[in-house]
């Protein structure tokens, strides 16, 4: 595959922000994971480290769908980008902004103080899981988004070709912006305060976020086995859509315990436990459409793709289902199997969608046919690996917990600090792997094509 | 199917889910201020405190938050207020295993959030989190209890105490207290904890002295 048009390069402004916060998040997530076995191990507090771990996570995650998107959406429109200088500008300015909102974190973590309201609202940190970020970042939020929206939109606009991709990408991309909308405003009950929260974390993550996923599974199959644009645009329509019927009401499942009415339990339980039905479509899609493929030339994108498909079922599908039914989750909730379920779902929903995008357009970019793909594949099998091994720990710590604290009816503080003790350690150890892997992923980031080429260009012989 | 067919199924099957969660959402917003009490100025007051200091950056609230710290939905059900405004302004002094750091939260601030957490604690929240099945078994299936173990139960010490594993850790371990303490200091510190242990947050123990003197008896059979 080689670069068709020049401003599909924005694509690597976006990929170098993303990765440089995956570490930053990686990182941080390691200073937490020890926090768990020695609470006053870092300058700044669990809360801070943890908000940071999580915020990182969400924006480099969106800044490289974005990155992707750039990339997509002049491709399948056939023409250069529309106001390239308006997306480098959209990209600085959330550069600026998301540096401004962290520094802001930081403040907040060493003195809490500064975060004292100002005219009703607290200006560093709102205090929301996923959503710290302040009022006016998430102003800026909002801009940087449609300033995003509007560059492709336009670009589409110039030569109409509707393709399914990037019809269902953009749409994604809508529903993204549309629900950031929800948490915006402040609610004097906690209840509805949770109730319009989850409107943004689960409909992004278990709604756009996967609509948009679909989008570039089906562009990846395409770019890397050759796959027939009809066959996998009708299955990309199917699997989205199934995500979306199950998806919006499993929203529910959320709405079991906050204080709203017990037909959710109902509504939630039923649709949820549907949801990954939709995810296992996709890993049959990815399989189907990969089976025969030979000559391959880039193996490492192949192989991130599948890995994706797997992990997303795995991750987001059964470590979701086997909570999800009210009559566990009622002993399960609140619990560290919501964390397990957490990181299987992040990894292998969208770490590991972003870093498909980013094997399979890289190499276009830089201007190179083939590349040394040892480095893709020892980073994989790192991160993939640590991060197995540390949701199988903190689901035994999660195991431990419901029995001990839920159902014997132990302190909170006793299980964590004791029984659950090892789990943490582990956890800690299989998080430097983790660590180790995603080194090797941001030196090969930064070396790819760069390098001599490999011997033997492309692997004809397997 | 046809591709035109399945972009039509996503787009409206979409829609159509999409307007039963909208009026699921206007029919749940009619009923949520008839399942909690009313929020008065001062349970908003320390609901922007919870935001201020970015509690659920560690705690969960309705099971929702960071799974680092307790869950603080009924937390003001077992814990005495005045515990918790000392502990929310000096963990360590109230509780020197304590692994909340000082924050510097006000007196005010305190009161507040207090208020708040009594808020979300009276919350229909379908009866979650749900009683632990052992330790509510263990309390009514029909063993001998001495009366100072009655006592125990229904003063309800086991919300900071633990004996032999079971309770709260917020006070001290109490499985061997008895070969630590003597009856004049136990009875003493029950009727009047300050006048022992200076900055003692735990409340006098309101019972007369009979059941004072029984709740002494049991605390000196634990050795």
């Amino acid at each position: 595959m080689s670069l068709k048009y020049q401003s599909q390069k924005i694509a690597e402004y976006f990929y170098t922000f993303a990765v440089v916060l995956f570490l930053v998040q990686v990182v941080v997530g390691i200073i937490a994971a020890l926090q768990f076995i020695w609470p006053g191990f870092f300058i700044l507090n669990f809360n801070t480290v943890r908000t940071l771990h999580i915020n990182a996570m969400v924006v480099w995650l969106l800044v490289g769908m974005m990155g992707a998107t750039y990339y997509v959406v002049p491709e399948e429109s056939e023409t250069e980008l529309w106001g390239l200088p308006l997306a480098k500008f959209q990209f600085w300015a959330t550069v600026v902004a998301v540096t401004a909102v962290i520094l802001g974190y930081i403040w907040m973590g060493i003195n809490p103080q500064a975060n004292s309201p100002i005219m009703g609202m607290t200006p560093l940190n709102e205090g929301r899981e996923y959503i710290e970020a302040p009022r006016w970042a998430d102003a800026l939020i909002v801009v940087s988004v449609l300033l995003f929206l509007f560059v492709n939109f336009m670009t589409m606009l110039k030569t109409k070709k509707w393709t399914g991709i990037q019809g269902t990408l953009l749409g994604g991309l809508l529903v993204l912006a549309l629900m950031y909308l929800p948490g915006m405003f402040y609610t004097k009950s906690m209840v509805k305060d949770q109730f319009w929260w989850w409107w943004v974390v689960h409909l992004w993550v278990e709604g756009a976020w996967e609509v948009i996923a679909g989008a570039l599974l089906a562009f990846m199959l395409m770019k890397v086995v050759g796959a027939k644009r009809e066959v996998v645009e009708k299955w990309m329509y199917i699997e989205v859509g199934f995500v979306m019927f199950t998806g919006i009401l499993g929203t529910g499942h959320h709405y079991y315990w906050i204080g709203t009415p017990s037909y959710w339990l109902w509504v939630g339980g039923i649709f949820s436990s549907l949801e990954p039905v939709p995810l296992l479509f996709m890993v049959w899609d990815a399989f189907r459409t990969t089976r025969d493929a030979r000559n391959v030339e880039n193996r490492a994108g192949l192989y991130y793709t599948v890995a994706h498909a797997i992990f997303n079922f795995v991750g987001a599908g059964l470590w979701g289902v086997i909570h999800t039914l009210p009559q566990i989750n009622k002993w399960t909730h609140g619990t560290q199997i919501t964390t397990a379920h957490g990181h299987l779902a992040f990894y292998g929903a969208y770490v590991l969608l972003v870093l498909s995008m980013i094997y399979i357009t890289l190499p276009a970019i830089r201007g190179v046919k083939a590349f040394n793909a040892s480095r893709a594949f020892q980073s994989f099998w790192w991160m993939t690996i640590s991060m197995v091994f540390i949701v199988l720990t903190i689901t035994g710590a999660g195991m431990v917990q419901v029995y001990m604290e839920r159902l014997m009816g132990l302190d909170y503080v006793a299980v964590k600090a004791n029984y659950n003790l090892w789990f943490w350690v582990l956890r800690a150890i299989f998080g430097v792997g983790f660590l180790i892997g995603v080194g090797i992923f941001v030196v090969d980031f930064f070396k790819l094509g760069k390098e001599p080429a490999p011997a033997v260009a492309a692997v004809s012989d397997r | 199917m046809t591709n035109k067919a399945a972009r039509n199924l996503f787009i409206f099957g979409s829609l159509f889910f999409f307007a039963i969660f909208l009026g699921l959402t206007y029919d749940t917003m009619g009923k949520l201020d008839k399942r909690a009490p009313e929020i008065t100025e001062q349970v908003n007051a320390g609901k922007m405190v919870w935001h201020k200091y970015d509690c659920i950056g560690c705690h969960t609230i309705f099971g929702n938050g960071s799974y680092f710290a307790p869950d603080l939905t009924k937390t003001t059900v077992n814990k005495p207020k005045g515990y918790l405004k000392q502990f929310l302004m000096d963990p360590k002094s109230a509780n020197p295993n304590a692994s909340m750091p000082k924050l510097g939260i006000k007196p005010d601030e305190a009161d507040n959030i207090i208020t708040f957490l009594e808020w979300t604690s009276k919350v229909d929240t379908n009866n979650w989190p749900p009683k632990p099945i052992l330790a509510t078994a263990g309390g009514v299936a029909g063993r001998e209890l001495t009366e100072g173990q009655r006592l125990y139960q229904s003063l309800g010490c086991s919300a900071c105490h633990t004996i032999n594993g079971i309770g709260g850790t917020t006070g001290p371990d109490l499985t061997t207290v008895g070969a630590k303490r003597d009856r004049v200091w136990l009875a003493g510190h029950f009727k009047e904890p300050k006048a022992f242990v200076p900055e003692s947050p735990m409340p006098k123990v309101e019972a007369p002295d009979a059941d004072i003197e029984k709740l002494t008896d049991y605390m000196l059979s634990l050795k």
